[in-house]
């Protein structure tokens, strides 16, 4: 994947995303097994992700990645970091 | 995680060596057609399609993962067998599921042989999600048909996709369906019924490090046994990424393999740290490439989703309407069940009643009618509350509302180490905690599906109510607390919430210690919503209400009847006398009655029920029950109970309401139930014949009220814990757990009542 030219917007994580706000994937981290998890899911970098909504206790969040909607906890949305798109 | 750099595009040879097995032996059995697919793709609506109702439910040999399998009759009348395997995303496997599902791909899964063919099911609606794992099963290289799922609402909501030229880019057959209406059925049978080749693995990159530590496992491996018939770069990369050190597929290879496959993977790990996210890479950067070509949407994303959500899962709404379907539920279990439930215990009443005088009085009788019949009523009474709850859970999961419960109750289930998975079972189990366990199978994660099991017995269930009533009727007096609360009824409240904390309490020691482990990934995909087939839910509840009568069932009605020996054996020498003399009172009774003398009969008669009901305590007192009762009086006398609460102790193990009717039996009243004022009475003025003192006080019943809230009593959820958890270990851990817990309970109850003088 070639560099963005994003360098001046700043890299956030998922986690931090309003409602409706779109992102792009930047990096995964975490432990390997995790890290698997989430890629085999499609949170490779480079994907575009849509943060659909928060549920009603402010988490876990609603994301549509690849034409499917997923809920996440905030804690592992944290470990993904975005640039917005 | 950084960029791999060195990328080379890898086309993976098809399979080698295909299908080596001598043709006499593939026509030994029937040909094995697995069905493979994500969560959500239909592939469960499919099968029952595809089968009707020629299949059976087991589970795999040592694992708690369901098999489901069948048969299916093809166009030409051949017949083939077909597996429905677990939903998964990936063939990586994560959980005991993705397991069995990559060990039956591989044919390396003991007791069901490598398939003859793969039905790999899609949902046209979401593809690109679902390539991953079509990539990963093409590349394996044995022969592969997909169903593409949903086509027609595929077209509804304005995406098209290309069957053609997926069906070139896989070498595979390629049929659209639908699992709905029908319709491509015949077409997927035909091509079920086709010698189909090896499939083309999608060419695709794949960086240096993991595909040349890839080669040379696959240089290595021997060109015979279990996996010859599998590309051999597959298996490299499976035996590389699965993680397994010693599981089904790295013993599957042998010991040079697997000490290579471990050297690279710690060679990786310290010069590549991120080469696990290779395959990811590579594969989404292909699936991107197909979806392009082969998939147009011509319409805006989905606005009735959009809609339903923003009410289902709103704030306020979201909540309401969650909470107000649970009360539904609820109420389903608790009340729509009852009529259902009495009319079972009538009919098995009435058949006893029927049969009984047929066969000889006595012990046959005794043991048909109050051990057999009786313990087959027991296993059927659950059979209502199972249908109901299973009738609303798989109209939930089908319909996709399931997924947003979960996301709207994730955030207080968390505060004790839970999933929002975990609500449903756990409200279900105030009612009877039999269907609450088994609804725990939409638990995914493992260690919250045990801590689940292991906690629902802890929510008061309906059949602790009768206890509850008759001690609270017994001791607790009618009078109000700080002016609005009424005494009984916040005693009934506080039981409630003591099995909540105790709960609370355990889960939050379990995830602490036996099921402490890796925090699992919460990720839940929230599916589409769709209208559910009316014959998916009724067959899983089927499903259901037959694995447990069939399993469960079997072991409720072995102990029933062991129960009933243990109350009704040996006989007692003073029953032979009394049932002279009730033989007597009952003939003079019916003399009088054939003279027409009204007043005398019924004095006989009601004489006959006295002496019928002193011989029922006579024989319960001193049966193997009794006995038992006395032997463990000094292990219950420190929590308050005298030999007579052992015998009721031991006798709710059958159910706990039993507890009534045997207190009722050992003093002398026949059958009475919990609103009974002369058991009320005779509980309250009982003495103990050595002192002379009352033998219950009302720290007592506090204390006996206590141990029922937190002592595991009931064979049958031992009997669906061992089903559901596939062994012996966890029902008997839960039995002792829970024991103990009401033990020292009870203990503290009682010796701190005294201490503070309310004995």
């Amino acid at each position: 994947m070639t560099p963005r030219g994003t360098a001046c917007k700043k890299t956030r994580t998922l986690a931090e995303l309003a409602p409706g706000a779109r992102a792009v994937v930047r990096k995964v981290s975490g432990e390997p097994e995790l890290l698997r998890r989430l890629m085999e899911l499609g949170f490779v970098p480079g994907t575009q992700i849509t943060l659909v909504r928060r549920a009603p206790m402010g988490d876990p969040i609603e994301l549509r990645l690849r034409g499917t909607h997923f809920s996440i906890r905030t804690s592992e949305a944290d470990r993904i970091d975005v640039d917005p798109d | 995680m950084s960029i791999p750099t060195d990328l080379a595009a890898v086309a993976p040879s098809p399979a080698e060596g295909l299908d080596r097995r001598p043709e006499t032996h593939r026509r030994l059995r029937r040909k094995l057609v697995a069905i493979a697919g994500g969560p959500n793709c239909g592939k469960s609506t499919l099968f029952n399609k595809l089968t009707g109702l020629r299949q059976k439910v087991a589970n795999y040999p040592g694992v708690t993962v369901e098999k489901k399998a069948g048969f299916c009759t093809l166009t030409r009348g051949s017949t083939v067998e077909v597996l429905d395997l677990p939903g998964t995303y990936s063939l990586r496997p994560g959980s005991p599921d993705e397991v069995v599902v990559r060990d039956v791909l591989l044919g390396v899964q003991a007791d069901t042989p490598l398939p003859d063919l793969t039905l790999l099911v899609l949902d046209a609606t979401c593809l690109e999600r679902q390539l991953y794992l079509c990539m990963q099963l093409i590349e394996i290289g044995r022969p592969v048909v997909v169903a593409l799922n949903m086509m027609d609402t595929a077209e509804e909501e304005g995406i098209h996709v290309d069957a053609a030229l997926l069906e070139r880019a896989f070498g595979a057959p390629v049929v659209p369906i639908s699992g709905r209406t029908g319709s491509g059925l015949r077409e997927l049978r035909e091509a079920m019924e086709q010698e189909v080749g090896p499939p083309r693995p999608v060419t695709r990159a794949l960086a240096a490090p993991l595909r040349e530590a890839a080669e040379t496992v696959a240089g290595m491996l021997p060109t015979a046994g279990p996996l010859a018939g599998l590309s051999r770069f597959h298996v490299a990369m499976a035996l590389l990424l699965d993680e397994g050190e010693d599981d089904s597929l790295m013993r599957a290879v042998p010991h040079a393999v697997r000490r290579e496959v471990l050297a690279l993977r710690s060679r990786l790990d310290a010069e590549v740290p991120e080469w696990r996210s290779h395959e990811p890479i590579g594969h989404y950067r292909a699936i991107e490439d197909l979806i392009r070509r082969a998939t147009l949407r011509v319409k805006p994303e989905d606005s009735m989703r959009q809609r339903i959500d923003r009410v289902l899962t709103h704030r306020v709404f979201g909540p309401v309407i969650f909470i107000a379907f649970m009360a539904v539920i609820f109420q389903s279990l608790f009340m729509w069940a009852t009529p259902l439930m009495n009319a079972i215990d009538f009919g098995v009443s009435a058949l006893g009643r029927f049969i009984g005088p047929a066969l000889p009085a006595g012990p046959i009788r005794s043991l048909v009618v109050d051990g057999a019949i009786a313990g087959v009523g027991a296993v059927v009474t659950f059979v209502p509350q199972i249908a109901f709850l299973f009738l609303f859970i798989s109209l939930m999961e089908d319909s996709g509302y399931l997924a947003r419960a979960a996301f709207i109750m994730d955030r207080l289930m968390r505060s004790v180490g839970l999933s929002g998975r975990a609500f449903i079972p756990l409200l279900s189990s105030f009612a009877c905690a039999i269907p609450g366990i088994m609804a725990t199978r939409t638990i995914d994660n493992r260690r919250d599906r045990l801590t689940t099991i292991l906690i629902a017995p802890f929510m008061s269930c309906s059949a602790r109510l009768p206890v509850y009533a008759l001690l609270i009727g017994a001791f607790i007096p009618n009078r109000s607390v700080l002016g609005f609360l009424n005494l009984p009824g916040l005693v009934l409240f506080c039981l409630y919430v003591l099995g909540i904390l105790a709960a609370v309490v355990v889960a939050w020691a379990l995830k602490r210690t036996a099921l402490r482990g890796a925090r699992p990934l919460y990720v839940m995909e929230l599916p589409p919503y769709r209208v559910p087939s009316l014959r998916s839910v009724l067959l899983t509840v089927r499903d259901r209400a037959g694995l447990f009568v069939q399993k469960a069932g079997t072991v409720i009605l072995a102990v029933s009847i062991v129960l009933w020996f243990l109350a009704s054996y040996p006989k007692n020498a003073e029953v032979k006398p009394l049932e002279k003399e009730l033989r007597k009172v009952e003939q003079t009774a019916s003399e009088a009655q054939a003279r027409g003398q009204r007043a005398e009969a019924a004095a006989g008669r009601a004489q006959a029920v006295h002496l019928e009901n002193e011989i029922a305590g006579v024989s319960l007192r001193d049966s193997f029950a009794g006995r038992a009762g006395r032997l463990i009086e000094p292990a219950i006398a420190p929590l308050g109970f005298d030999w007579k609460i052992g015998i009721a102790l031991l006798s709710s193990f059958a159910a706990r309401e039993v507890m009534v009717s045997t207190m009722a039996t050992v003093y002398n009243l026949g059958d009475a139930d919990q609103t009974s004022v002369s058991l009320r009475e005779k509980l309250r003025h009982a003495e103990d014949p050595r002192t002379g003192e009352r033998s219950y006080s009302p720290l007592m019943a506090v204390s006996l009220m206590v141990f029922f809230v937190l002592a595991c009593q009931c064979m049958s959820t031992v009997a669906v814990v061992r089903r559901e958890t596939n062994s012996w270990g966890w029902p008997i851990f839960m039995v002792v757990m829970m024991n103990a817990l009401a033990w020292i309970a009870s203990f503290a109850v009682f010796q701190g009542g005294r201490m503070l003088g309310l004995g």
